[in-house]
C-alpha cells in the first residue's frame, strides 16, 4: 500500500499532464481535442479536492491535524475552482487569449499548493494517521 | 518547509516587492544615458569611469535592487519563513541603495573622492540590512531544504562582495594604494560567480519545474551543486591571494566554470523534457540565460588559452554574465512574478474582489510587449557582442539598453494601474452592498 504522499503526489502529476494536455490544444484554438481534454482535467481536478475534501482533511482533522493549514488549502480549492469555471467560459467561448491567461494564473497557484500540501499536508497526515492510512487511502479511491 | 509556511498572511504587503520592481527599471536607462553620453569608447579600458558607472548602475541599481525585492518576497514560499520586520527592512535596503548606487555611479563619472566617500556607508547600510534580515529567515526556518542552502551560501558570498567593494571603494576616495586588479577580481568573483548564481541555482530548484511542469533537478546534482560553486569560489579566492601563478588560478577558475556549465545543461534538459510545451516568453529569457552563461563560460576558458588577447575575451564573459546571464533571468522572472502577485493580493479582496472581476496574469501584463521585449533583449546582446573590440558597438547596445529600460519600467507600472483600477472597483462595489444593505426611509 503506499503512503498518503505518494498516493496523492500521483494524482497531482497526473492532473498537471492533463492541465498541459487541455492548454495546448487551446492555444492552439484545436477546439474539438481542448474540449475533451479540459473536461477530464477537471473531472479529475474536482474527483481529487473531493477526496481531499471528503475524506482525507475531515479524518486528519478528527485525529487532531492542524486546522489552520488545512483551511489554507480549502482556500485554495476555492480559487482554483474559480479559475476553472472562468476558463470553461473561455473554452466554450473559444477565447484562446483569455483561455491563457487563465491556466497560465491557475499553473502558479496550483504548483504552489501542490508544493505545499507534498511536502508539509501529506507527509503529516501520513504520520498523524500511520494506522489508518490504509482505510482511508481505501475510502479516497471510493470518491 | 513548515506548518506556519501554509498561512498566505506570510506574504509581505505587495507594495514591498513592488516598489523594488518598479525602481529597478530607472536605473537601465540611467546605465544606458551613461554609456551614451560618457566616454566615446567605453569598453576601451575595464577600469574606465563611464563603464564602471553603468556597470555599477545596472549591477546594483538594476540586479540588486530587484534580487533584494525578490528574496524577500520569496523566502516565505520557498524557505517557509518571513523576513522580519519587511516594512522597515524594504525601507533600510531601498533608500540607501539607489541614493548609494547614484552617489557612487556620480562619484567614478567625475573621479569625486567625496562622491565615492558618500556613497560606501550608504551601501554597506542597505546590503548589512538586506543580509541580517535574510540571515533571521533562514535562522527560523524550520527546514533546510537545498534552496535554503543556496541563498544562506549565495549571501555568505553577497557579503564577502559588499566589503570587498566597500574597501575599494574607501580606497578609491582616500587614494589609498591597494592592489586594486586583485581586489577587483575577487569582488567580481563573489558579487556575479557567488550572490548572483547562487541564488539563480536556488531559485530554479523551485521554479523551473513549477514553471512549465518539467523534471526536478536530479538530487545528487541539487546536494552538490551550491556547496560545490561556494568551495570553487573559496579556491578561486584562495588562489588569486596567494598570488600570481598562473596554472594554479586557471585550474580554480576552470573548476567553477565546468560547475556552472552543468548547471546550464541541466537546467536546458529538464526545459526540454518538459510536459508544459506551449511558448512561453518566461521560459525563453530562461534559455537565452543558460546559453549566456555557458558562452561566458566558453570566453573565459578562450582567456585561460589565449593569454595575448584575454582582456577583451574576459570584458566579453562579464558582458555575457550581467546582459545574457543574469539580465535574461531576472526580466524574465519579473514577468511572471508581477503579474501573479497583482492577481493573488486582488483575489484576497474575497467576494467583492470576484464580482469586481480581477485580471488574470496576462491581463496585467500583455504578453505582447513581454514578447517585444525579449526581442529587444537579443537584439541588445549581439550588439554587446563586438563591444570589446568595436568602439561603435556602444551604440545600438546602448539603444537597446535604454529601449529596455523604458519598455520594463511601462510594464512594471502598468502591472501596478491595473492592480490600482482593480482594487477601487472593488472598493466601490464593497461599498455599495453596504449602501444597498442599509435600511431604506421609511
Amino acid at each position: 500500500m503506499p503512503s498518503i504522499a505518494a498516493f496523492m503526489t500521483d494524482k497531482h502529476k497526473a492532473c498537471d499532464t492533463e492541465f498541459a494536455r487541455a492548454e495546448d490544444y487551446a492555444l492552439s484554438a484545436d477546439w474539438d481535442k481542448a474540449g475533451p481534454a479540459f473536461e477530464t482535467f477537471h473531472h479529475d481536478m474536482a474527483q481529487h479536492f473531493r477526496m481531499e475534501e471528503d475524506q482525507l482533511f475531515p479524518t486528519l482533522l478528527a485525529a487532531g491535524g492542524p486546522g489552520g493549514p488545512v483551511q489554507i488549502m480549502l482556500m485554495e480549492h476555492e480559487q482554483m475552482n474559480d479559475l476553472l469555471g472562468q476558463m470553461k467560459t473561455a473554452l466554450d467561448g473559444h477565447d484562446a487569449q483569455r483561455y491563457g491567461g487563465l491556466s497560465e494564473t491557475l499553473l502558479i497557484v496550483m504548483q504552489q499548493h501542490n508544493l505545499k500540501e507534498e511536502q508539509i499536508l501529506y507527509p503529516i497526515a501520513d504520520r498523524i494517521l500511520a494506522s489508518e492510512s490504509a482505510a482511508v487511502l481505501g475510502r479516497m479511491q471510493q470518491v | 518547509m513548515n506548518i506556519a509556511s501554509l498561512s498566505p498572511d506570510q506574504a509581505p504587503p505587495i507594495s514591498i516587492p513592488l516598489r523594488f520592481f518598479a525602481v529597478a527599471p530607472l536605473f537601465l536607462i540611467v546605465a544606458a544615458l551613461i554609456l551614451l553620453a560618457g566616454d566615446a569608447a567605453p569598453f576601451a579600458d575595464a577600469h574606465s569611469p563611464a563603464l564602471l558607472a553603468a556597470t555599477h548602475c545596472i549591477t546594483l541599481g538594476f540586479m540588486a535592487t530587484v534580487m533584494m525585492g525578490a528574496t524577500q518576497q520569496i523566502l516565505p514560499v520557498v524557505v517557509g519563513s518571513p523576513v522580519p520586520a519587511s516594512r522597515l527592512v524594504a525601507w533600510f535596503t531601498l533608500l540607501p541603495l539607489a541614493a548609494g548606487t547614484l552617489l557612487l555611479t556620480a562619484g567614478f563619472l567625475r573621479s569625486d573622492a567625496r562622491l565615492l566617500g558618500l556613497a560606501w556607508p550608504l551601501l554597506a547600510t542597505a546590503f548589512a540590512v538586506f543580509i541580517a534580515a535574510a540571515l533571521v529567515s533562514l535562522w527560523r526556518a524550520r527546514t533546510h531544504n537545498l534552496t535554503w542552502i543556496a541563498i544562506l551560501l549565495a549571501l555568505l558570498a553577497l557579503a564577502g562582495a559588499v566589503t570587498l567593494g566597500t574597501l575599494l571603494d574607501r580606497g578609491y576616495a582616500a587614494g589609498m594604494a591597494l592592489d586594486y586588479a586583485r581586489l577587483s577580481a575577487m569582488h567580481i568573483g563573489l558579487a556575479l560567480g557567488g550572490w548572483v548564481l547562487l541564488l539563480i541555482v536556488g531559485v530554479s530548484y523551485q521554479v523551473v519545474p513549477m514553471f512549465q511542469i518539467t523534471p526536478g533537478y536530479p538530487k545528487w546534482l541539487g546536494d552538490l551543486l551550491a556547496p560545490s560553486l561556494f568551495a570553487a569560489l573559496l579556491l578561486n579566492l584562495a588562489s588569486l591571494s596567494l598570488g600570481e601563478a598562473p596554472l594554479r588560478n586557471a585550474v580554480a577558475e576552470s573548476v567553477f566554470w565546468l560547475l556552472a556549465i552543468s548547471f546550464a545543461v541541466t537546467t536546458l534538459w529538464l526545459q526540454h523534457h518538459r510536459r508544459r510545451k506551449i511558448s512561453d516568453a518566461t521560459l525563453s529569457f530562461f534559455r537565452l540565460g543558460m546559453f549566456a552563461l555557458m558562452f561566458a563560460a566558453a570566453c573565459s576558458f578562450a582567456a585561460l588559452a589565449l593569454p595575448a588577447a584575454a582582456a577583451p575575451l574576459r570584458m566579453l564573459s562579464i558582458i555575457a554574465f550581467i546582459g545574457g546571464f543574469a539580465m535574461s533571468l531576472i526580466q524574465g522572472m519579473l514577468y511572471k512574478i508581477v503579474p501573479f502577485l497583482v492577481w493573488f493580493h486582488l483575489f484576497r479582496g474575497g467576494s467583492n474582489a470576484l464580482r469586481a472581476g480581477i485580471p488574470n496574469m496576462k491581463e496585467v501584463i500583455a504578453e505582447r510587449l513581454i514578447w517585444w521585449h525579449l526581442r529587444l533583449h537579443v537584439f541588445t546582446l549581439l550588439a554587446a557582442l563586438p563591444a570589446p573590440w568595436w568602439d561603435v558597438a556602444v551604440w545600438p547596445l546602448a539603444l537597446g539598453l535604454l529601449l529596455q529600460g523604458m519598455l520594463l519600467a511601462y510594464a512594471m507600472y502598468a502591472g501596478i494601474a491595473v492592480f490600482r483600477r482593480t482594487l477601487a472597483r472593488i472598493a466601490n462595489l464593497a461599498s455599495d452592498s453596504v449602501t444597498n444593505d442599509r435600511p431604506g426611509p421609511p
